[in-house]
Order: structure tokens, then C-alpha cells, then sequence
């Protein structure tokens, strides 16, 4: 094997690096000047805000590969990257009321939210299975950990454990899928797989492969039928982690979903193989996604615990976002496709802004250890603290999918390239989505029914707003109506650039027998 | 000036969100509640007067027959645009929307005592979101509209509703969802349809128009029934049509007096409207073909509302079953395909709006009286209450339909409508069958009064029950004029909207009899 001395461009990865060297930083400060949180949370989001200008001032420009193509600079990675710095800095924000509360150690929390950023960039960037293995267990390793980090409590060491076990299963079904892969045409990077499965050494490898590479996504996206741990593990972890847990890990996992199978695993016509394995892998994700939006809205209606409820929600929502994946896998031409990933990263957005509005003030009012979470503690609050109530209903409102909130808009456009494909496939699992939005009212409502329309028997006094916590709020209302309302320019940013996936093109037009 | 007139739906929709900040600021700021049905009400009945020039200076309709219209890009990434403008079908309902406001706040001077900032905020809001269903032009912001208006109403039944508020908001939200959800999904799908015929995607609904009439966009036969059947299901549970009715009773009866008044003299409207508007003319065809479809649920729903109403022992319901019985009149004249029975449609929507919307005030004036609805509790009432009673009995003759107030007119053109109509074979069955239905509406409304207020006063604690009162009068008097005035001289009324109609009715026709243009034709 010759050897290709590495083509080094660091600016490719300077978002990546300098998350990186702020989770860095974070521990070493951490180890020198123990329990600071004031100053590890102000050095996360430094850090984060460098790395999103980085990402930003690098935007414009036309997709690229680095490293000798394992890191490519397009609309995909630039897209839902912001998202991951977006969730990383809220959460920061979230949890400082919980780590005051729970008295935690907090250096340690924010170094391990900001290497599992680190992860989720190379999810999102890494243009080779090699490194999106790499990203993605950087990521779970440091999930598993935050998901444990409440060491007392019996629940946060079963999710943690569970998260672990489950987890790492998963990863064993992905490298297991990357390797088969691998060996059926003969290279770990995507852009070379899309090129060769027109014609790969053992297509029998290529279908399994695939089929692995299912499973272990559809684990770490939490579809069903492989979504058994979420609830445990959603239920169990500290508040603000179960938000960052459904907001961030989750859209990392659609980044690379999207990047090995829509970009991957393309449809070329007019050869058996990759038609088969095209046919294939769309028809089992359609089903996934009808049967993930389905379980997860009707599982969601009987939950008697908010978290609970919130992660069969969060199930049903990556149903939702499977749409617009399925959508970009089938609707025709290069920008059409373009299009369709960034609505799938802007429905990632939308979720990720709602949902960490809404875990927001469950951790408000969760107090210590997390244990007002059911139904029930939220009887009759809706007077009692209007601003927390009228805001979590707002949440309640976006995840629904209610006209001028951001779910309304991401729905919108995940269902649009699903329709635009003309597949009858699609158009069902368009049907199948409106109708789980209108079940989804249910258990939505529900809660608003119970913060307003329900009186209070017990004494309760509303807690006290910190102003981190104000803050957030400030965000993520603003971010559902700005995302919801005018949403224009941003949509066009979003979707403006195109994703690294230009030869596939080429084969398309002239098929390669 | 010239703003306000350039900019005016848009200000019709916006002013009273304004009116809902000026609400929160003002008890943000000085903490508390005492004048804050002043501002809700000044902001309405502002609104009332401005909706006012969309009749008295109705300016030159542009070539889509709109006035007063904008077209602003939106979301330009998927094409919508903000495009409202009113016509001659939405004219009058913005302003019954912009008129019925101002009494619903008024109604609720003394009722509402608990969280009132709340109740004055959803109110306005509401406002807003039904304006903006009548003026939007843009199919997704008309749906945005149409599901934006369920908000308000949700927490209106919710919060400040009867004994079951939560069984029927819940209901009332999840069963228009259903229906507008699937809606929805043929909105986008009629997106594609445009862009695969003519390049352009769109969710205009007058560039739809255009395409679909100069033959650039075609819908098979398939196609436009299945779309045809998605737009119609929204609406239907809106109207509501039998058998998709079974929420209205519930959320008529525990919401409170304003409203219930609003849903009936204003949200139920939005499902006609949008049939007449969405269905009739983007899918002529198929409303031809389905409309025996219904008719035949109008005229069930017209005597099976009649009949269930003459059972209830609650006055609210009793009001909200005929609801369901005059609203399958206006159906039934939409159907009709006539010019006689279309009009009357759309006049029957405007007195059903004024008649129920007084029967539900009058009847919220004898709830706050004595905290009860059922007709038992009552007997000889007329007795301590001249005025009231003498009010309620013209407001029930104008909802039966008496000559000379509004209801006659409609449900005579109606008839006469449907008596003449080539919808189904037998036209006259189903004007006889739906002419029962106003003879029943004479029995339960006036077997209600004679039980309510007539004879002697069997329970004491009637006795002492004050007459109505001088904001009581002012509230009704209104709407008590417009009864007669509307059953007098409904010429005003029948010409602002004639034209609108007529279009509509030679789209729908024009196309069934065989007048398909040749290049049509030749796409099949």
C-alpha cells in the first residue's frame, strides 16, 4: 500500500478543533480551580461561539474535501453543525440551574457536553465511515457518562447503564455494516462508496451491509422498532441532558444517516445492484417511519410522566424528520436533493429550539433530583406561574406543528420533498404523518390542559426565574416564532449551499454497466 | 389615511394582536384588571369601524374580482405569499367577524371574573385569526389561519367553560385538527400538481385559479376528487355537517357566553366559506359530481339537528342543535348551484350569525342570572321579565324564520333555490324534506318558550330575577335591528355579494354542462 502523506487543512476543521481545545480548556481550568461554573460555562460558550463564527465566516463557499476526502465542508455539515453548536449552548445555559441544584461536578459536566459536541461535528463533517465511527462513539462515550453523571440516584445509573449497553450494541451493528460495506466495494469514504456501488465486488455484502448500517442508525436515532431505550433512558437522565440527549445526539445520528444513505447509498439508474439497494433501503424506512411515528405518538398518549411523554415525542419526531430523509433519497435532481437535507437539518433545528424551550422549564420544575415530572405536579400551575406555563405551552404548541411556530415550518418542509417525490410510498407516509400529528394533539394538549384548565389542590409557589434560565427562554420563544414567522431568509442560507455529492451526478446520466 | 386604506386588511388582522399586547402591557405595568375590558373593547369596536370602508369605499375590484388587496413574498423559499383581499363572499363575513367582536367583549362586562387578562387576550387574538381566514388569499396562509384560530378557542372553552370544558375543548381542538391536517396535505400536493403542469409552485389560490382556468393546470378526475374530498372534510367539520357534528354540542355548551356566540356566529361560517371559496372553485367537477353527496347530509342534518334539539333540556344545547339544523340550510343552498340558492347560502350565513348569535347572548343573560340552562329551572319568566322575553321571541322568530325578519329571506331563497336546482333528480323531495325542517324549528323553539317563560312561575327563586338591564339592551339592540332590517331590505346585502356568487356558480356549472374548452378536453 503506498502511503499519501495527509493534505492537511486545518481551516476545514477549525470549528471542530476549536470545540475541541474549549472542552480542553474547560478540564484543565477545572483541575486547577475546581467548581467554578460561572467561568467552565462562560469558556464552553466562548468556545462555541468561536467555532460558529469559524463555521459561519466559511460558509459561502463551494463543497470541498479535505484530508484526503475524509472531511468534506458542505451544506450538510454546515447546516447541522450550527444546530449542535446551537443545542450545546443552550443546555450549558439550561444547566446551570441544576448543577446549583444538584450540586454536581460541573467542570466535568461542561468538558463532557462539549467533547460530545466535538463528536457530533465529526458526525456531521466526516465524509468516511472511519470518521463517522470516530465522531460518533466520541459522542456516546460522553453521553453515556452525562447520563450517569446523578451518581446517587438509581434511575440515572440505569439509564446511564442501559444507554451503555444499548448503545454499544448499536455501534457494534454499525461498524459491523461499515465493514461489510467496506468489503463489498472496497472503501470506508462515501463519496467513493456512491461511485461504486454501480458496480460492487459482492452485492450481497453491500445489501447486508446496508441493512446493518439500518439498524445501527435507526438505535442511535431511536426509530422503531429500536427505540426501546429511549424512554428509560430519557426518564432517567438529569433534565437538561435528556434535552440535549433529544436534541443534539439525535440530529448528529440523521447528519450521518443522511450522509451514508441519501448520498451514499444513491439510486443510479439502470443498474440491478445499487436500484435494488436503493429500492430497499427506502421501503424499509418508509415502514420505520410510519411505524416510529405511530408507536411513538400512541405510546406518548398514556405517559402519566412529562419526561416520559417528552421522549415518546421525541421518538415520534424522528418519524417526522425520517420524511424528509426518505424525501431527499427519492426526489429527482441534485438541488431538489439539497433542498430536502436542509429541511431535514432545519426540522433538526426546529425540534432542537422547542424541545430545549420545553426541557428548559421541566428542569425548572423538576426541583432537586428531578421529582415533579409527572402530570400530576403540573396541576393548575398555569396562573400560578404564567411565564413558565404560557411558554411550555407555546413548546407544546411548536411540537404539535401549529401554524407561525417553528414546528409548523419544519414540517412544512420535510413533507414538501416527500410530496415532491410522486412515490405513492411517500404520499402514504405523508398521510400517515398528518394523521400522527392530529394523535399527537392529544397528549400535547393534555398538558396544557393540566397547567390550565385543571385546579390545584396542594400549596405550590412558581420557582424563581434565573436569569440563565430567562435568558433561554428569551431564545427559544424568539427562535419559535423568528423560525415560524420569518424563517425566509434563513431557509435560503440553510439549504444555499450545496452538499458534497457532485459525482454521483455524472453516473446518474451515464450509468456505468 | 392613505396607509390605512393601502394597508388595511393587513391592519384588520394585526390591530387586535396589537390590542393584546396593549392588554398585557397595560397589566404588566400597572397590575390590574379593572380597565382592561375598556381597551379590549376600544380596540374592537376600532376595528369594527375600520372593517367599515371595505363597504363604504369599496374602491374598483382588480381583475380577480379582489379589492383592497396585497400580495407580499413570504416564505419565498416555498413560494407563499402573504396575498390577502376581500370580495364580495368575504365582505360581509369580515365585518359580521369585526361587528360581532365589540358585543362579544360587551357580553362579558360583569361574567368573566377569574384570569381576565387571559380572556381578553385570546379573544382579540382570535379576532385576528378569523379575519385572516376571510381575507387570506394564499392557501397556506389561509390554512395557517384556519388552524391559528383553534388556539384562542381551545383555552377559551377550556379555561372559562362549563362543567365539561375539558372533554369538549380537547374535542373541538383535535376534531378540526383532523380535518384540516388532511387539508393540509392537499394544499401541498395541489403545490405540486402547479409545478409539474406549469413550472411554478404555488399556493395562490388566484394563480392557481388562473392556471386551472386558461387549461395550464388540468386535475384528472382522480386527482381532483381526492384533493376535492380533503379541502371538503375540513370544512364539513367545521360547518358542521351531519355526521361530523358531534362536537359542536359540547363545545357550544360549556363555552363561555362570548364564545359561544363567536362560534357560532363566526368560526362555523368558516367552513362554508371555505367550501364555497376552495372547493367550488378550484374543483368544479367533482363538487358537481359529489354534491348529492351533500345534500342528502344537509337534509339529514337539517331535521336530525331540528329533532335532537326538541329533546334537550338545556336551553345552550337546544340553541346549538338548531345550529346544526340551519347550517345544513346553508349548505343545502350552496349546492343547489343556483343563483337564488347560493345567495341565500351566503345571506342565510350572515342571519344565522345574527339570530344565533343573540339566542346564545340571551341566553348567557338568564345563565348569569340564576347560574342555570335548563329549561325546568324556568316557567313563567315573561312574568318578571317583559323586556327579555319579548326580545327572545322575535330573536326565535327571526331563527325560525318568520316573514319579515332576516331568517325568511334566506331560507325562502333557499328553498326557492334548491326547488329549481339540477344538483340532484328530484330537487323538490329535498326541498319538501328540508321545508320540515323550518316547521320543526317552529316547534322546538317556541315549545322552549312556552316552557320558559310562559304560564305561571313554578320556581321561587325566578321571582325576583331583574329584567334586563340598560348595557343588556344596548348589547342586543343591535343585532335585534339588524334582524328586521335584514329581513326588510336585503337588497344591500344580495347586491355586494351577487357577483361574487354568480362567478362562482358559472365555474361550478360551466364546466358540467359541457362547455369544457376544446384544449381541455383534448389533455384527458
Amino acid at each position: 500500500m503506498e502511503l499519501v502523506n495527509p493534505n492537511v487543512n486545518l481551516q476545514a476543521v477549525l470549528p471542530e478543533m476549536i470545540v475541541g481545545l474549549a472542552g480542553i480548556l474547560v478540564v484543565l481550568y477545572d483541575a486547577f480551580f475546581p467548581r467554578q461554573r460561572n467561568v467552565t460555562a462562560a469558556i464552553s460558550l466562548a468556545g462555541l461561539a468561536a467555532a460558529a463564527v469559524a463555521l459561519v465566516s466559511n460558509w459561502s463557499a463551494v463543497p470541498a474535501v479535505s484530508w484526503n476526502g475524509l472531511i468534506a465542508s458542505d451544506g450538510l455539515r454546515s447546516s447541522f453543525t450550527l444546530v449542535f453548536l446551537f443545542v450545546t449552548a443552550v443546555t450549558v445555559l439550561i444547566s446551570s440551574v441544576w448543577t446549583d441544584r444538584e450540586d454536581v461536578p460541573v467542570g466535568e459536566y461542561h468538558a463532557l457536553l462539549m467533547f460530545a459536541t466535538f463528536g457530533m461535528m465529526f458526525m456531521a463533517s466526516g465524509d468516511d465511515f472511519v470518521i463517522i465511527f470516530l465522531g460518533l462513539e466520541t459522542l456516546s462515550i460522553a453521553t453515556y457518562v452525562l447520563a450517569g453523571l446523578r451518581k446517587n440516584d438509581l434511575k440515572s445509573n440505569e439509564s446511564a447503564m442501559k444507554y451503555f449497553i444499548l448503545g454499544s450494541f448499536a455501534s457494534a451493528f454499525l461498524l459491523y455494516g461499515m465493514a461489510l460495506v467496506y468489503g463489498a466495494t472496497g472503501t470506508t469514504n462515501i463519496t467513493e462508496i456512491a461511485l461504486r456501488i454501480a458496480d460492487p465486488n459482492f452485492p450481497a455484502l453491500l445489501l447486508i451491509g446496508g441493512a446493518m448500517l439500518l439498524i445501527g442508525f435507526g438505535f442511535k436515532v431511536a426509530t422503531v422498532p429500536f427505540h426501546v431505550w429511549t424512554p428509560d433512558v430519557y426518564e432517567g437522565a438529569p433534565s437538561p441532558v435528556t434535552g440535549f440527549m433529544a436534541a443534539g445526539p439525535k440530529a448528529a445520528a440523521f447528519a450521518s444517516f443522511v450522509r451514508v444513505f441519501v448520498l451514499g447509498f444513491p439510486l443510479v439508474k439502470g443498474v440491478d445492484a445499487a436500484g435494488y439497494l436503493h429500492g430497499t433501503w427506502v421501503t424499509a424506512i418508509a415502514v420505520m417511519a410510519i411505524l416510529t411515528m405511530t408507536v411513538g405518538n400512541v405510546a406518548a398518549i398514556v405517559q402519566t410522566n412529562v419526561k416520559r411523554m417528552l421522549a415518546y415525542s421525541s421518538i415520534s419526531h424522528a418519524g417526522y424528520a425520517l420524511v424528509g430523509l426518505l424525501g431527499a433519497g427519492l426526489v429527482a435532481g441534485d438541488e431538489s436533493r439539497d433542498v430536502a437535507i436542509a429541511a431535514v437539518a432545519f426540522y433538526m433545528l426546529t425540534y432542537a429550539v422547542t424541545n430545549l424551550g420545553a426541557f428548559a422549564v421541566v428542569t425548572l420544575l423538576g426541583e432537586k433530583n428531578d421529582r415533579r415530572t409527572e402530570f400530576e405536579d403540573y396541576n393548575g400551575i398555569g396562573f400560578k406561574a404564567p411565564v413558565l406555563s404560557f411558554t411550555l405551552s407555546l413548546f407544546m404548541l411548536s411540537l404539535l406543528g401549529l401554524p407561525l411556530t417553528a414546528g409548523f415550518m419544519g414540517k412544512i418542509l420535510v413533507f414538501r420533498p416527500a410530496l415532491e417525490a410522486g412515490s405513492p410510498l411517500l404520499t402514504t407516509v405523508v398521510i400517515f404523518a398528518v394523521v400522527n400529528t392530529a394523535i399527537s394533539a392529544y397528549y400535547y394538549l393534555r398538558l396544557i390542559v393540566v397547567m390550565f384548565f385543571r385546579d390545584r389542590s396542594t400549596e405550590w409557589t412558581a420557582p424563581k426565574i434565573p436569569a440563565s434560565l430567562a435568558v433561554v427562554l428569551v431564545i427559544t420563544v424568539a427562535g419559535v416564532f423568528y423560525l415560524g414567522i420569518f424563517s425566509d431568509s434563513f431557509i435560503k442560507n440553510f439549504g444555499g449551499r450545496n452538499t458534497k455529492a457532485a459525482q454521483i451526478t455524472s453516473l446518474e446520466t451515464t450509468p456505468k454497466q | 389615511m392613505d396607509f390605512v386604506k393601502e394597508n388595511l386588511l393587513t391592519i384588520l388582522i394585526l390591530l387586535p394582536v396589537l390590542g393584546a399586547l396593549a392588554t398585557l402591557g397595560h397589566v404588566m405595568f400597572w397590575k390590574e384588571e379593572g380597565k382592561l375590558k375598556l381597551i379590549a373593547l376600544g380596540f374592537t369596536v376600532v376595528n369594527f369601524l375600520l372593517s367599515l370602508f371595505l363597504v363604504m369605499d369599496p374602491g374598483t375590484p382588480n381583475a380577480a374580482g379582489f379589492i383592497y388587496e396585497q400580495n407580499v413574498p413570504w416564505i419565498s423559499a416555498i413560494n407563499t405569499n402573504y396575498h390577502v383581499g376581500v370580495d364580495g363572499l368575504s365582505l360581509w363575513l369580515v365585518i359580521l367577524a369585526t361587528f360581532i367582536m365589540p358585543i362579544a367583549i360587551l357580553s362579558t362586562w360583569n361574567a368573566v371574573e377569574k384570569k381576565r387578562t387571559a380572556f381578553y387576550i385570546f379573544l382579540l387574538l382570535l379576532e385576528s385569526a378569523m379575519i385572516g381566514v376571510f381575507v387570506s388569499l394564499d392557501l397556506l396562509v389561509f390554512y395557517l389561519f384556519f388552524e391559528a384560530s383553534l388556539v384562542p378557542m381551545f383555552f377559551l372553552i377550556g379555561i372559562w367553560g362549563g362543567e365539561n370544558r375539558i372533554y369538549s375543548a380537547v374535542k373541538f381542538f383535535i376534531y378540526t385538527a383532523l380535518g384540516s391536517l388532511l387539508m393540509l396535505v392537499a394544499i401541498i400536493g395541489l403545490y405540486y400538481l402547479h409545478l409539474d403542469a406549469t413550472g411554478i409552485g404555488s399556493f395562490d389560490f388566484v394563480q392557481i385559479m388562473e392556471s386551472l382556468k386558461t387549461g395550464n393546470l388540468v386535475l384528472g378526475a382522480n386527482t381532483a376528487a381526492v384533493l376535492f374530498f380533503a379541502f371538503a372534510l375540513a370544512f364539513s367539520i367545521k360547518v358542521p355537517l351531519f355526521p361530523l357534528h358531534t362536537w359542536l354540542p359540547d363545545a357550544h355548551t360549556d363555552a363561555p357566553t362570548a364564545g359561544s356566540v363567536i362560534l357560532a356566529a363566526v368560526l362555523l361560517k368558516m367552513g362554508t366559506y371555505g367550501l364555497l371559496r376552495f372547493n367550488f372553485n378550484l374543483f368544479p367537477e367533482a363538487t358537481q359530481e359529489y354534491a348529492y353527496i351533500f345534500i342528502i347530509l344537509s337534509v339529514i342534518g337539517i331535521i336530525y339537528g331540528a329533532l335532537v334539539a326538541m329533546v334537550q333540556p338545556d336551553i345552550k344545547r337546544l340553541v346549538a342543535y338548531s345550529s346544526v339544523s340551519h347550517m345544513g340550510f346553508v349548505m343545502l343552498g350552496m349546492f343547489s348551484f343556483t343563483e337564488q340558492g347560493m345567495q341565500g347560502a351566503v345571506y342565510q350565513m350572515l342571519n344565522h350569525g345574527v339570530s344565533t348569535g343573540a339566542l346564545f347572548l340571551l341566553v348567557g343573560y338568564i345563565y348569569e342570572r340564576r347560574h342555570t340552562r335548563q329549561i325546568s329551572d324556568f316557567g313563567g319568566i315573561a312574568n318578571v321579565m317583559p323586556l327579555y322575553t319579548t326580545i327572545f321571541v322575535i330573536t326565535a322568530m327571526s331563527s325560525i324564520g318568520l316573514p319579515f325578519l332576516n331568517g325568511f329571506v334566506g331560507e325562502f331563497m333557499i328553498m326557492v333555490g334548491m326547488w329549481t336546482s339540477t344538483a340532484v333528480a328530484h330537487p323538490w323531495i329535498t326541498t319538501m324534506l328540508a321545508g320540515t325542517g323550518v316547521i320543526f324549528a317552529a316547534v322546538y323553539l317556541l315549545w322552549m318558550i312556552q316552557r320558559v317563560f310562559f304560564g305561571k312561575i313554578t320556581n321561587d327563586k325566578n321571582k325576583g330575577l331583574a329584567d334586563l338591564d340598560l348595557r343588556e339592551i344596548g348589547l342586543i339592540a343591535p343585532l335585534v335591528f339588524l334582524m328586521v332590517f335584514m329581513g326588510v331590505y336585503p337588497k344591500p346585502f344580495l347586491d355586494r355579494s351577487k357577483e361574487a356568487v354568480v362567478a362562482i356558480q358559472e365555474r361550478v356549472l360551466q364546466r358540467a354542462g359541457g362547455e369544457i374548452p376544446a384544449e381541455d378536453s383534448a389533455k384527458k
